[in-house]
């Protein structure tokens, strides 16, 4: 059985082995080292590291702000998306720009002044307060700092696919007798779903490894604001590499069959929509 | 009616892509809206569905006016040229979303649907899985779920091969006979429109040029447009005398369909089809009237038909012929003629490259256009030269596919010496400070119609009518139908009372002749046209409205020269900056003493 394709260029051979060496130099070895680390201590030690209240805490919290984060962004960056494709307006091109700062800033930045901002005393935190909304220094600020780093990967994802949903199958939607609402729901979404899933679970993935911007605006209180990857940091801090190695192969087990699954039910729903002879 | 148009007009960024259209369609009818592409028939189209609202007029579907009612009230059934299909929904699923949207019950429908476009058992396929033929049946199949007041079918073969496009005209037409359902279909290929229409409708620039059944507007079009467009057409440039036809030299004694206005002399346009015209060796073998010699230039088979071109040779070699293939009025094809011949002739009479034949025309029709070709006139070669490359004046002849003659006349400057001949045609002069004198000297020669051109001008966006009497107002609204088919202009016609004679007393009396003028500009030539009011002096008036309009252009009929001085003199003694016709027909007490 042979793997190779005809194809105009050549170069199967040098590509592949290209692609396994630059893969295995800089993400599987690293990841494998991370296995090994964490072999090198017994069971019980494993599980009670990884089982530890403290840790519990920060599993929830960092899986669950990420989770509500690429929800929120998967919603909020459509409806950009959907803006910045549909409607000519001025000053669309340099809100089309802003979009990507979040990838350029450095995160502890963001963090920054997103604390400044939400900081009871900040521009927006003082008008939450009294409401009895705190949002710094609780869960609610990981999730604004998710959030935030978050939207750009929903956004560059949706936009060429909101470009090529068809205005005229949203014209034979309303001569059918659709109302806008039915148009929305059932044939404008389906066709965006695939694309909209990719950004939800780049931002998931994304949100999962953050950690610069989230320890400014969580601050850090144990049980209750405390990320799983602060975690790991404080464990190293403490020169317990072994438990750090541990919570880092949780939380590398937990992403990937997250991802994984997620990409599995985008690549099912792609090929309903985009079946043979197309 | 199932669908009455009444002066539809859809503007885009100003300029009208829809422009006046008038147009009813009958019950269980099948419409074709025949035109190039950017005719604006696909925007007319989507202004009955209801997608696109239009500035201007109103849509009633089956009686009911339906101009501000939203396309999913009106529920039209409408196809897309790219099928438009839901592609994450089965085909079933596909042809229930109507009735689903309206919580209907959809089982039994979507089978008898299915069976309507011969695609039983197909429910679960997904579109993708189906061919480009399926694929519009599905969606023929999706739009009449609803049962829906018409059916719309926006080019829906575009993008089909011709084998498959074939069988699904006549699935859709076998369809459309069996629910007796309301049809218009978009299509920019004739013999589509042909082969599926009760009446085609012809748009070009916007306008519904005209309507009628295949068979006529094939046989009698009133425009160029229509006669080149529906089929190959040779646009021949003849004189109309008491006698009959004449091309150049040789008088043709051809049936004639239609007695033009007026029993002057004059020079027409005659359509001669390739099919109609006979070839044979002599002159005498011909059974048909004769009207040159020509030699065989280009000799093409294409299978049940011999395609050539044919050039003339003597006589009607200087008519001049626009060839349907030709693009525009450019010299280069005048005196070649298309013709096509059947198997049958070319047994009788085998022909090869090189060979001369005798030409005859089985048929001829003229067209009831005053516009026939352009003569640009001006005082010397420089400025005739100038005048004749003016972009507006290229333009008009190019879209009429007709000729512009240059003609140096000294007189122009003097104006009191006659003119070396007779001015027939349009005659052009550029605007200036001796525009009125040089009219005058124009009309005293002959000309009917002149055409004045300031140095520069955009084309038109808005064209005002207005004529002095009635007696100029035929032959006004004559010249106005035929030029605005051939510029994309809104047509405005303006009617003027004297300021304070009688005051409102007069207004029924001026509504009145704004209706009459509406009425005949529409019955007689075609013309979809707006009107308003005045109440003022004549000039005054017109020059206020040209000012204030964006790019306008005045067509002003007169009967008596000397209107041009009194009346009207205010309009020419400035150098006019926009385009004016100037029509002249002479009143009808003189003009019954010639007769």
């Amino acid at each position: 059985m042979s793997f190779r394709q005809p194809s105009i260029l050549p170069g199967f051979g040098l590509t592949l082995g290209f692609s396994t060496f630059f893969l295995s130099a800089i993400v599987l070895v690293p990841l494998a080292a991370l296995v090994m680390k964490t072999a090198t201590m017994g069971w019980s030690d494993f599980i009670r590291v990884v089982t530890d209240a403290r840790a519990l805490a920060s599993y929830r919290l960092s899986f669950g702000a990420s989770m509500l984060a690429a929800t929120l962004n998967s919603v909020f960056g459509f409806i950009i998306a959907w803006t910045l494709v549909r409607y000519e307006f001025p000053g669309r091109k340099l809100i089309d720009s802003l979009i990507d700062m979040p990838f350029a800033l450095p995160t502890a930045v963001s963090g920054i002044a997103l604390t400044a901002v939400f900081a009871e005393n900040g521009w927006i935190g003082q008008y939450l307060a009294p409401l009895g909304i705190k949002v710094a220094y609780t869960w609610i600020g990981v999730v604004v700092a998710l959030t935030l780093i978050g939207l750009p990967f929903v956004v560059r994802s949706v936009q060429p696919a909101i470009a090529e949903v068809q205005r005229d199958l949203e014209d034979a939607a309303e001569t059918l007798g659709a109302g806008r609402f039915t148009i929305f729901r059932r044939i404008v979404l389906p066709t965006v779903f695939p694309a909209l899933a990719t950004g939800f679970t780049l931002a998931f993935a994304r949100a999962v490894g953050e950690y610069g911007s989230v320890i400014f605006i969580a601050g850090n209180l144990p049980m209750r604001t405390e990320i799983t990857p602060l975690l790991i940091v404080i464990k190293l801090e403490q020169f317990d590499y072994k438990g750090a190695a541990a919570l880092g192969f949780i939380m590398l087990t937990m992403s990937f069959v997250m991802l994984l699954s997620i990409n599995l039910l985008q690549a099912w729903s792609r090929r309903r929509m985009v079946a043979a002879g197309r | 009616m199932s669908i009455t148009l009444d002066q539809v007009t859809k503007r885009y960024q100003g300029s009208p892509v829809v422009n006046d259209v008038s147009l009813e369609v009958g019950e269980g009818e099948f419409y074709v809206l025949l035109g190039p592409s950017g005719s604006g028939k696909s925007t007319l189209l989507r202004a009955i569905a209801g997608l696109t609202g239009v500035d201007h007029g109103r849509i009633a579907l089956h009686g009911n006016d339906v101009t501000h009612v939203s396309a999913r009230q009106r529920g039209v059934g409408l196809v897309f040229q790219n099928y438009a299909l839901f592609r994450h929904m089965t085909v079933g699923e596909n042809i229930e979303f109507a009735l689903k949207v309206r919580r209907m019950k959809s089982a039994e429908r979507r089978k008898e649907l299915l069976r309507l476009v011969a695609l039983e058992g197909m429910d679960d396929r997904l579109p993708t899985q189906l061919s480009g033929g399926q694929q519009q049946r599905v969606a023929v199949a999706r739009a009449l779920a609803h049962k829906p007041p018409v059916l719309l079918l926006d080019e829906p073969f575009g993008a089909l091969d011709a084998k498959i496009r074939e069988e699904l005209r006549r699935t859709i037409r076998q369809v459309q006979r069996e629910l007796k359902i309301t049809t218009v279909l978009v299509t920019h290929d004739q013999e589509e429109a042909f082969a599926m229409a009760d009446r085609i409708g012809v748009m070009n620039l916007g306008r519904l040029l005209e309507s009628g059944k295949p068979d006529e507007l094939y046989a009698r079009p009133a425009t160029r447009f229509v006669a080149t467009f529906l089929g190959a057409a040779n646009l021949l440039l003849a004189r109309q005398t008491e006698q009959g036809i004449r091309f150049g030299a040789a008088p043709v004694n051809a049936r004639r369909v239609e007695k033009l206005e007026g029993g002057r002399e004059q020079e027409v346009v005659a359509v001669l089809r390739p099919e109609e015209v006979e070839l044979a060796p002599t002159r005498d073998n011909l059974r048909t009237n004769f009207i040159a010699n020509g030699i065989v230039e280009e000799q093409v088979f294409t299978g049940a038909f011999e395609r050539m071109r044919v050039r003339m040779a003597d006589g009607a070699a200087n008519a001049h012929i626009a060839s349907p293939n030709a693009n525009g009025g450019s010299n280069g094809s005048a005196a070649l003629l298309d013709v096509t011949r059947t198997q049958h002739e070319q047994r009788l009479f085998p022909l090869s490259l090189g060979q001369s034949v005798a030409i005859g025309v089985r048929r001829i029709h003229v067209l009831p256009t005053p516009l026939s070709s352009y003569t640009a006139y001006g005082s010397d070669e420089a400025s005739c030269e100038r005048l004749s490359q003016h972009p507006l004046l290229v333009e008009l002849a190019s879209r009429m596919k007709t000729r512009i003659i240059k003609r140096n006349e000294a007189p122009l400057v003097a104006c009191d010496a006659p003119a070396s001949a007779p001015v027939s045609g349009v005659a052009v002069i550029a605007a200036g400070q001796k525009t009125a004198d040089q009219l005058q000297w124009l009309l005293q020669n002959g000309a009917g119609e002149v055409l004045v051109l300031p140095a520069h001008s955009s084309p038109p966006q808005k064209v005002l009518i207005h004529w002095a009497d009635d007696s100029a107002r035929r032959s006004t609204l004559a010249v106005a139908a035929s030029l605005l088919r051939h510029v994309a202009a809104e047509a405005v016609y303006v009617g003027i009372l004297p300021e304070g004679s009688g005051g409102e007393s007069q207004r029924p009396f001026g509504v009145r002749t704004l209706l009459d003028a509406r009425s005949e500009a529409q019955a007689v030539h075609g013309l979809e046209m707006r009107t308003e009011l005045r109440f003022g002096a004549a000039a005054d008036e017109l020059q206020r409205q040209l000012t204030e309009s964006q790019d306008p252009m005045l067509i002003l009929g007169v009967s008596d020269p000397a209107q041009l001085r009194g009346t009207f003199g205010t309009l020419f003694t400035s150098g006019a900056t926009y385009p004016m016709m100037i029509v002249y027909r002479p009143s009808k007490d003189s003009e019954g003493a010639v007769e």
